[in-house]
């Protein structure tokens, strides 16, 4: 089973520069933070799948549907409740109902916005991108490394696991709470045996000349296109022309006026 | 906090960076179904990790909590929170490594911690308790600066479910892991340079203190803060309403967390004995 989300496609999201990826998902995360209105985020929310039907990944959205739908249910439940408002019926309130709408919307923007940056960009990407924005290369080096040990990690404990079910370990039965007591001492032969690899990982590293120098080759070259430039200016301007009708108070309050249910500025 | 910076000149800390952060990520994204606040955080045993990384691994556990919590958050929950989550979570084994000596919990002359006496079980818990809080505040605080959750039901949400995996299972787990370690020289006084490490002195011991201070301050004075507008402690945090993004809160729990990450940079450990 792929634990990652990303999909290996040949697409113009694909394509674009990982810093550029970076930018537009952080830029979404602008945009989620900036507002507090229905309206917004919904449109913020369609130009992120817009951008992710670009690049072919919103079959993804399958494999987050349930932090999706739970962000969704908690959300309108719990805001439904708390929130005080004049259209009551029994414990919940109307204006508790748009207003978990909003932020399970503001959430699930976010959430969407960094499945599509997964989806489309390689951990080797990722982690070159980050040296190119100035993150030292160390850093990025342990970032990425530690993202491929996670599958060896799991499959580590699934051979313990499985070791430890040869020898007559019942691991089906019991309730919740002594399942996971069962599991919390196979935590431990995974641990050692991680760890344990750490002086001949160094070995291996500096053998073939980790740190040797500051200024590394790689094999992959990230460069900036034309289509990145313009990706970037498209966010930018809509980040723009976001902000614009944040802070300046007359479109604002035409937005309010027209979908005055919407806003909870 | 030199230490912090000065450890990626090591390949032996780097690489126990990556495994640190391999080994906290492997462990929390099976439980990423077990939600607890969706999109936020969610039922956490890997919480046990990141105390027990910083006493064995000093740095490289602080800079390996905060990635693996990271790639934890690429398994389903990457958003604005991943930021505020990279800061606590370093916090979360920096801050117990740092208060293990500094603020006077066990004696100069046997600080290490592989907790074969009392004293030292009661070090564990209490800096395991201060860097659960440490890892609540900057995360709460800045989904409260943001008006994403309320300040009080996030803050004490983490705390507790930091503190009682940290505490719980962190002590076993330290019982068995820290004589292997400690062969395998892989303790990170071991590993780094004697210069890097720094050295003792008054500004330590006041550097612990502040540390701690603001740490409470930060959170005991931000649930004041909320409680006083409305917001409620855990879950009744979510029923009782109140604002979410009040002045009060924001100024009280900000300076706790400004606080802490000052502290911080203030504080030094004593020299390794040769």
């Amino acid at each position: 089973m792929d634990m990652f989300l990303y999909m290996d496609l040949n697409t113009y999201v694909h394509r674009l520069d990982p810093r550029t990826k970076l930018l537009l998902m952080f830029l979404s995360f602008a945009v989620g933070v900036m507002y507090k209105n229905i309206v917004m985020l919904v449109a913020a929310l369609v130009l992120v799948l817009i951008y992710g039907g670009m690049g072919h990944i919103l079959s993804n959205l399958k494999r987050i549907k349930v932090v999706l739908i739970m962000i969704t249910l908690f959300s309108v439940v719990i805001w439904s409740i708390a929130q005080s408002g004049e259209t009551r019926f029994l414990i919940f309130t109307l204006e508790g109902v748009l207003y978990g709408i909003m932020i399970a919307i503001k959430t699930n923007l976010m959430i969407v916005a960094g499945m599509v940056f997964l989806s489309t960009t390689k951990i080797e990407e990722i982690a070159e991108g980050l040296v190119k924005i100035k993150v030292p290369y160390r850093g990025a080096f342990a970032f990425s490394t530690a993202i491929r040990l996670v599958p060896m990690i799991v499959a580590t404990s699934y051979t313990i696991i499985q070791a430890q079910k040869s020898r007559g370990l019942d691991l089906e039965s019991g309730s919740l709470f002594e399942k996971i007591k069962k599991y919390v001492p196979l935590m431990i032969p995974t641990l050692v045996s991680v760890i344990r690899g750490t002086n001949v990982f160094s070995m291996a590293l500096e053998s073939k000349g980790f740190g040797y120098s500051n200024n590394r080759s790689n094999f992959l070259q990230l460069k900036m296109s034309g289509h990145d430039y313009l990706m970037m200016l498209i966010g930018l301007t809509i980040v723009a022309a976001a902000s614009y009708l944040k802070f300046d108070p007359t479109a604002y309050n035409t937005l309010i006026n027209l979908f005055p249910w919407g806003d909870f500025a | 906090m030199k230490d912090v910076f000065a450890m990626w000149k090591n390949t032996k800390m780097v690489v126990l960076v990556a495994l640190s952060a391999g080994l906290y990520a492997a462990l929390l994204i099976p439980f990423k179904g077990f939600v607890l606040i969706p999109g936020i955080t969610e039922i956490r045993p890997a919480s046990a990790l990141p105390v027990v990384l910083g006493l064995l691994f000093g740095p490289a556990g602080a800079w390996g909590a905060a990635i693996g919590n990271l790639i934890g958050d690429f398994f389903g929950s990457l958003g604005i929170g991943s930021l505020f989550g990279f800061v606590g979570n370093f916090m979360f084994a920096y801050v117990p490594y740092k208060l293990w000596i500094n603020l006077g919990l066990v004696s100069k002359e046997d600080s290490e911690p592989d907790l074969k006496s009392g004293r030292k079980i009661l070090a564990y818990v209490i800096v395991s308790i201060l860097g659960s809080a440490a890892c609540a505040l900057p995360i709460a605080w800045g989904l409260e600066l943001l008006g994403m959750v309320p300040f009080a039901a996030l803050g004490s949400i983490i705390t507790i479910n930091n503190s009682v995996p940290s505490v719980f299972l962190g002590i076993p787990i330290m019982l068995i892991l820290y004589p292997r370690i400690k062969k395998w020289d892989l303790l990170w006084t071991e590993i780094m340079d004697e210069e890097d490490i720094p050295v003792a002195g008054k500004l330590s011991k006041i550097g612990g203190i502040v540390m701690t201070i603001s740490i409470l301050v930060g959170l005991v004075g931000g649930f004041l803060a909320a409680l006083g507008v409305g917001q409620g402690l855990l879950y009744s945090g979510f029923g009782a309403g109140g604002d979410v993004g009040t002045a009060g809160v924001i100024l009280i729990a900000g300076i706790g967390t400004a606080g802490l990450i000052i502290s911080a940079f203030i504080q030094s450990m004593p020299k390794k004995e040769a």
